[in-house]
């Protein structure tokens, strides 16, 4: 198939990707359930819908894929407003401050806030990604292992940071986080370690569990003992919300778009890196966003800043993981590897040819997934004001609800029992955390971004014969160490500046 | 009375032959003498559901469900490069052929080399090989090697970064065998699995890559094969027409496959020979049935990979990747 890419054939293909709104639509609906139900995603789903997939024409085939991934990341943001449950580790970074909004009673501007960061992040990156798709794809030329242990670092940083209210124990719960990461079958010889001898430990501690754990049970306990998600004035404030609560959260973002837009590219241009994601990219815009803030101690507080970062840059990476499978014909994560598999079985070719034969489904994959964007910006955000009433159920059915429905969710990934028991276990640690005043947000970045830092680093050293001064032998990697050595001070350096600022007034 | 004495008569031999068949039909209803199989027949898949072991033992099991006229439970136990399905089969499951494995004979094989698992690896064995997937060696659509000489002349000058999947795999047995060969130098990096490896070798962070050959020809354009492991290249242009190893260096490499297979335990071919010999029949009968090509080509499978193996086969396979495990040990498990 021959055809003219101009502007032309972009607004042909927007038209007709509007048409398939009877797929976009529902696929929305199923993406926001399954993302927002912690341990289904995207990816699980799509497998088990697979055979009905291989049974639709491709191009709807790729829609229906498409909007189900962009809802499914959107929805993962829900749970961990509301209730502190990250329905995906993407989404680990939301809570930081949307769970501390919803308990002052802004569910519903929190809500709106993150619906509205993640259309726009969404809108805005899917749009550069379909402009700049084969200069993107260079990216992955660059930033190999070696600049990825620094980009890890940015990510790891944040453990100081959340650590800086009490840095010895923010730093201790860092570091057990890491020792957590570190279990299980090491990268390269693949030998066992700290699995205690359970076999479901060799691939690491899966993430679900961890993740629903530190954070959904062990606040469930929490609930269970204060008996209410917010203080009884905040109860008021969410039973007197109207839609203005939702127009609040549309203005407040909007008058940041800046803040929107950076962090969004920092979530495309890691999407594009194949085999890095969501995680890491929403931790790392979070850090950025916090070392760039004039009020950085005002995170992890219910700050606006702390909610938008995360789901900007969560969002920014579903355009750019697409763009090495498009471009390159190598899949940058999982729901790109299944998009792959049905595009094979559908006898579609991947990588330049996919764009030389059929530009119509290369760039009409982009597209899809600007038109799910705008369709979600008139089905979700009115959804925000009903959804924010979760909070105002009472604890005595929240919490059981919580528990069941979260370790139904560790067991769904691999579906191990083990996991339930898991999920429990990690509930518990992030208890007693919590009461001992230790951050479980600094836990659980050491157990998403430690076994990926040992990953890339020790994949670093296999390629130099174990010579440490690699980590410093690439012009890219030598510049980001630069750029993290700076990002790192600035925070003290601005304190400083405001403080000499402010004895001179 | 007469009468009576016929009905009593009638009745002793109708109750006799209504207990001679009760007792007859008890008899067969108890697990004993059932017609085997009288239930679905368990087969643990230790990868994750969805990926190509999964479609291929669907597409199999359809088939041969017919000639077995029961159904196969897939129960899915991915982890540990296999190492959890493998422990999971062989401590949880009855030996009664029930339940069957189906495995990867290749590097999950040479993972038992590596690290031995908890249970004796005699203790089962492959009985129906399905296919077999050579391993290559492959670079980036980007890459300046074009041949595989290209690759050898460099590694004569410098140690080139390998991207495998995992050490413990046939493909990087053939690139340690082809380096030991031809004196090049080669530092074998594992990337954690097939996609990440064919990642490697597209955006050049490696030299070049060895995988087996299905990923990499599910990355058309974006690689470029410059060598097969195997007696033959029976993927032919899908493969870039590269040669085979022992074809162009003269070697003589036993096949670097990865082939999977169904495996079952010992003591149920020991204890149910009957049983053991209605699956090997089936699994052969399955493998002609021309309903069973329709099914594999459906998975968009490589037809010439398909690839009947029986016992003897699959214990040929099993015991040459034990010794070449056995060989290469210091380096795989880098003691």
């Amino acid at each position: 198939m021959k055809m003219d890419v101009n502007t032309a054939f972009f607004i042909d293909l927007f038209f007709h990707q509007v048409g398939l709104w009877w797929v976009v639509i529902p696929s929305i609906f199923l993406g926001l359930i399954v993302g927002a139900i912690p341990g289904f995603s995207a990816a699980n789903t799509i497998i088990v819908l697979l055979p009905f997939t291989f049974l639709m024409n491709v191009e709807v085939g790729l829609v229906f894929m498409i909007a189900l991934y962009c809802a499914s990341r959107l929805g993962a943001g829900i749970p961990a407003i509301l209730v502190n449950i990250p329905g995906t580790a993407g989404a680990a970074a939301t809570p930081l401050d949307g769970y501390p909004m919803a308990k002052q009673g802004l569910g519903q501007r929190a809500l709106s806030i993150s619906f509205v960061s993640s259309i726009i992040g969404g809108l805005l990156t899917t749009a550069i990604a379909l402009v700049t798709m084969p200069w993107l794809a260079r990216v992955g030329f660059y930033m190999h292992s070696v600049e990825m242990v620094v980009v890890m670092l940015f990510g790891i940083s944040l453990i100081a940071s959340v650590a800086a209210k009490d840095t010895i124990k923010g730093l201790i719960a860092g570091f057990f986080g890491l020792m957590i990461g570190s279990i299980g079958a090491d990268h390269v010889y693949a030998t066992p370690r700290g699995t205690m001898g359970f076999l479901e430990l060799y691939d690491g501690v899966p993430l679900i569990p961890a993740l629903v754990g530190l954070f959904a049970i062990s606040e469930a306990f929490m609930v269970i003992e204060t008996g209410s998600f917010m203080a009884k004035d905040r109860v008021q404030t969410v039973q007197n919300a109207n839609w203005s609560e939702t127009i609040k959260g549309v203005r407040i973002t909007l008058s940041r778009w800046w803040h929107v837009t950076w962090t969004s590219l920092i979530g495309l241009v890691i999407g594009v890196i194949p085999g890095a994601g969501a995680a890491i990219a929403s931790f790392v815009a979070y850090q950025q966003s916090r070392t760039f803030s004039k009020t950085p101690e005002a995170y992890g507080t219910g700050h606006v800043e702390g909610l938008i970062a995360p789901e900007a840059a969560n969002n920014g990476v579903t355009a750019g993981t697409l763009i090495p499978l498009m471009v390159l014909g190598i899949p940058g994560g999982a729901t790109a590897a299944i998009m792959m598999v049905v595009m094979q079985y559908q006898g579609v070719p991947t990588g330049p040819r996919l764009f030389m034969e059929r530009p119509d489904l290369g760039y009409g994959v982009f597209m899809a997934m600007f038109v799910t964007y705008l369709l979600m910006a008139l089905t979700i955000l009115p959804m925000s004001r009903y959804m924010s009433r979760v909070t105002l159920v009472s604890t005595t059915y929240m919490s059981p609800i919580i528990i069941a429905f979260t370790l139904v969710g560790s067991f769904v990934p691999r579906e191990y029992l083990f996991d339930m028991y898991l999920a429990f276990g990690f509930g518990i640690i992030g208890y007693i955390a919590r009461k001992t005043g230790y951050h479980v947000a600094a836990i659980l970045i050491g157990v998403i971004l430690g076994p990926l830092l040992e990953q890339y680093m020790l994949r670093a050293l296999k390629m130099s014969d174990g010579d440490p001064l690699v980590l410093f032998s690439s012009p890219l990697g030598n510049t980001l160490w630069l750029v993290l050595i700076l990002t790192l001070a600035l925070p003290a350096f601005l304190k400083k500046h405001r403080q000499k600022a402010g004895s001179r007034s | 009375m007469t009468e009576i004495g016929i009905k009593r008569r009638s009745f002793l031999k109708t109750g006799a032959a209504a207990a001679g068949g009760l007792m007859l039909g008890g008899g067969l209803s108890s697990p004993a003498f059932a017609a085997y199989p009288d239930r679905n027949i368990d087969v643990i898949i230790p990868t994750a559901e969805g990926g190509g072991a999964d479609r291929l033992f669907r597409a199999f099991s359809s088939i041969w469900k017919n000639y077995m006229n029961t159904n196969f439970e897939p129960g899915f136990f991915p982890g540990a490069s296999g190492r959890v399905g493998y422990e999971v089969y062989m401590g949880k499951y009855e030996p009664d052929a029930y339940s069957l494995i189906f495995g990867n004979m290749g590097p999950e094989v040479l993972n038992w080399a590596v690290q031995k698992p908890t249970f004796n690896i005699n203790d089962y064995l492959y009985f129906g090989r399905v296919d077999t997937d050579p391993g290559v060696v492959f670079v980036g659509a980007e890459s300046k090697f074009q041949s595989i000489d290209d690759i050898i002349a460099e590694g004569k000058r410098r140690k080139l970064n390998v991207g495998t999947s995992r050490l413990a795999h046939p493909a990087s047995i053939g690139i340690l065998a082809l380096g030991e060969h031809t004196g090049a130098q080669f530092n074998l990096v594992p990337l954690s699995g097939g996609k990440k490896t064919v990642a490697g070798a597209v955006t050049l962070e490696m030299d070049f890559c060895v995988l087996t050959s299905g990923s990499v020809i599910a990355a058309g354009d974006a690689c470029r094969t410059l060598l097969v492991f195997n007696d033959e290249n029976a993927a032919g242009d899908k493969l870039n027409n590269a040669p085979t190893m022992n074809q162009y260096f003269g070697t003589k490499l036993p096949p670097m496959f990865s082939a999977r297979a169904f495996g079952i335990h010992k003591a149920a071919v020991d204890n149910h020979p009957d049983r053991f010999e209605l699956l090997q029949k089936t699994f052969k009968q399955t493998f002609s049935d021309p309903g069973y090509k329709d099914a594999f080509l459906k998975t968009k499978g490589f037809w010439p990979y398909s690839n009947y193996g029986g016992v003897e086969e699959c214990e040929s396979f099993k015991s040459a990747m034990l010794e070449l495990g056995e060989r290469y040990r210091p380096f795989l498990a880098g003691k």
